[in-house]
């Protein structure tokens, strides 16, 4: 599918609303990306002051979010769009939901990690954290790139991919309570990390959504609760048909 | 007429003439005519036909061979087909050479239409921005490059610099992008990885931080023994000078250390500064004072203050900045000379000036002034006990408010300097009364 053809429009002026608000979006998510990389960062480094930062940089994500819905309430009462531009914006509607979501998962961790920079840092330095972070940062950015190519395949490969961060995130569970049971004066600190790794499944799962939008927004199939399998095996038969 | 046209025209006429005198003969004049001209018709109806049948299949067939008219028709089409290839070939060559030169370039180049949708780039550039063929044309380049800096570098439109991004793929990778403007509206984007620039920028600002430190603790130990030798009565008097002069040596070491070490804070110290309110008047007049303490000092300092208002930023900072001016400007003026200290503002933003009667700065010095160590005279510069990082802390702190500064110097005649803070950084007036 052709990412620049959102169908035929009699008004350009249309056409140039649907780009705006695309680009809105993009932008968000290019901000919520930063969020995430730098609160990640300052868990990581023990940096409090980044953490700080990430964490009163959470107010702009929720201005954003604002912005661009009142955009979309503006282009659906007064354009009355119809097929894919439909779905495009309810998909952008859904869409900066979950962004907005991700922006706050990013608020806790930045949090905590400003709070944990205080104490001591444990040996391996959070290196499972990192890999976790790694992981999500990548889903959100593949997600976002995803939704600007309307590439539907990559968005579902990266549905994919929320298994194995959810996987990661049973294993730190694990290590944490393994930690607490060895010595009980790791608790605090456990728990603060069990957290984090919480938020970063959790952006997954968001990225995850963001993905199936893209697919909606391509096909016109809600993927939502059924297996990625089958979706596979029905898109490629529509294909064919 | 072309010999052919005539030839041609001629063959027509005779063909006519021959008809109508067969035909005058036979008594059937427009049978013949009409049977002879069908026949001319039909002549050329058939080369015709060959004509558009060679035109459809020119890259495989041979031309037909014709004579007369439709010879030169099939002359003129083959050669304007001929150099229309070798137009062709040329320019598909042209643009050989330019993707091999493009591809063989170590940086990244896109081109952008005006709307800054890709049009095309090179090999490097889809490595290092994660670009994909085909896919990603006529899309736009924020939409994939979706770093809030580098969007802000597109929507404040200066492109004179460039800006440095971390990579998406790669949080390790710094990249260096810069807009050109080129052709009816077009833009290059050019890409370069400056990680290895950064890292050693970051070595050295390191580098600069630590060995300041390491410095500063020998060289306390070492003037506090002097100080306690030049107050000692029981040392011979010959060794008051040398040790009055290790004194001030030392003394002046420890100021080209922290004035390092407040450089490279400052160096370190990310983005914009704080936004404490900060009393410009207060700290000017004090700083008046400290100046009118000295004991060589200018025979006038005078303070005009013309604006109530106060400075967003880092106190700290502020006060750096002014007292590092004002004591510039009172070191390079004779005693018998004015100082002038000025605070004001306007629609632009707060205004901050030292004016001195000095010895000037000349022309040719003004760019490097601010360069860490940079001398006008080396001598003299030694003599008053500087530590030549006066000027690069201005300039440090006033960047980290977004400010500029202006010298303006005539030689021997004194200078000004002056520093223009931004609108934002100016506390309105109803926030100083809120807070009064």
């Amino acid at each position: 599918m052709d990412v620049t053809e959102l169908g035929p429009h009699i008004s350009r002026r249309f056409n140039e609303d649907l780009e705006g608000v695309r680009n809105r979006v993009l932008q968000m998510g290019g901000f919520v990306e930063q969020q995430l990389t730098q609160a990640v960062a300052a868990l990581i480094e023990g940096d409090s002051r980044l953490g700080e930062e990430v964490a009163r940089g959470d107010h702009k994500v929720n201005a954003m979010e604002v912005t661009i819905d009142e955009e979309c309430s503006r282009i659906l009462a007064t354009r009355a769009p119809a097929a894919s531009d439909l779905r495009l914006i309810v998909a952008i509607i859904k869409t900066i939901t979950d962004l907005e979501r991700i922006g706050d998962e990013a608020e806790k961790i930045a949090y905590i990690a400003s709070r944990l920079a205080t104490m001591e840092r444990p040996a391996d330095r959070y290196r499972e954290i990192k890999h976790l972070g790694r992981l999500a940062q990548q889903m959100v950015h593949d997600g976002l790139d995803a939704f600007a190519r309307l590439d539907a395949d990559a968005a579902l490969r990266i549905c994919r991919e929320d298994r194995v961060l959810d996987d990661e995130f049973e294993s730190i569970q694990r290590q944490c309570i393994t930690f607490m049971m060895e010595d009980p004066r790791t608790i605090r600190r456990a728990l603060d990390v069990v957290w984090v790794a919480r938020a970063l499944e959790r952006i997954g799962d968001h990225a995850k959504n963001m993905c199936e939008y893209v697919v909606y927004m391509v096909h016109g199939k809600d993927i939502r609760h059924t297996s990625l399998d089958d979706v596979e095996k029905e898109l490629r038969a529509a294909g064919r048909s | 007429m072309s010999p052919a046209w005539s030839f041609a025209l001629a063959r027509l006429v005779g063909a006519f003439a021959i008809a109508a005198l067969v035909g005058y003969f036979l008594g059937e004049v427009q049978l013949t005519v009409i049977v002879v001209l069908a026949g001319y018709l039909a002549l050329n109806f058939a080369r015709l036909y060959r004509l558009e049948r060679w035109l459809r299949r020119r890259r495989t067939e041979e031309p037909p061979d014709f004579r007369g008219i439709w010879g030169d028709v099939v002359a003129l089409v083959m050669r304007i087909y001929r150099r229309k290839q070798f137009h062709k070939r040329r320019i598909v060559q042209l643009f050989r050479e330019f993707r091999r030169m493009t591809t063989a370039m170590p940086d990244g180049v896109v081109v952008m239409s005006a709307e800054r949708e890709i049009q095309w780039f090179n090999r490097n550039a889809a490595r290092l921005l994660s670009l994909r063929r085909k896919v990603d044309y006529r899309q736009r380049i924020d939409n994939l490059l979706r770093q809030p800096e580098f969007s802000r570098y597109l929507s404040d439109g200066d492109y004179s610099q460039a800006v440095v991004i971390r990579s998406a793929a790669n949080s390790d990778q710094h990249l260096s992008l810069q807009v050109v403007a080129y052709g009816a509206g077009q833009q290059l984007l050019l890409v370069r990885d400056v990680t290895r620039q950064i890292r050693l920028e970051a070595m050295r600002k390191d580098f600069v931080a630590n060995a300041s430190h390491e410095l500063r603790s020998p060289l306390t130990v070492i003037a506090g023994y002097v100080d306690a030798l030049a107050d000692d009565r029981s040392i011979d008097p010959a060794w008051r000078a040398p040790l009055e002069e290790m004194h001030r040596q030392a003394e002046r070491m420890r100021a080209v250390v922290d004035a390092l070490i407040e450089l490279s804070r400052l160096e370190a110290s990310s983005g914009e500064a704080g936004n404490e309110l900060i009393d410009v008047a207060g700290m000017l007049t004090l700083l008046r004072r400290e100046v009118l303490a000295l004991d060589r000092h200018p025979r006038e300092v005078e303070l005009a203050l013309e604006s109530a208002s106060k400075l967003l930023g880092s106190e700290q900072e502020v006060h750096s900045i002014f007292s590092n001016l004002i004591s510039n400007a009172v070191k390079y003026t004779a005693p018998d000379g004015r100082v002038d200290i000025r605070w004001w503002t306007d629609g632009a933003g707060g205004h901050f000036s030292v004016r001195d009667t000095g010895v000037g700065i000349a022309r040719e010095h003004l760019p490097r002034l601010t360069e860490r160590f940079y001398r006008v005279d080396p001598g003299r510069a030694r003599a008053t006990g500087g530590s030549g990082l006066g000027l690069a802390i201005v300039k440090h702190a006033l960047q980290r408010h977004g400010a500029t500064l202006e010298i303006e110097s005539e030689e021997g005649e004194g200078s000004r300097f002056t520093c223009h803070f931004p609108l934002r950084r100016v506390a309105a007036r109803t926030a100083l009364a809120a807070n009064d």
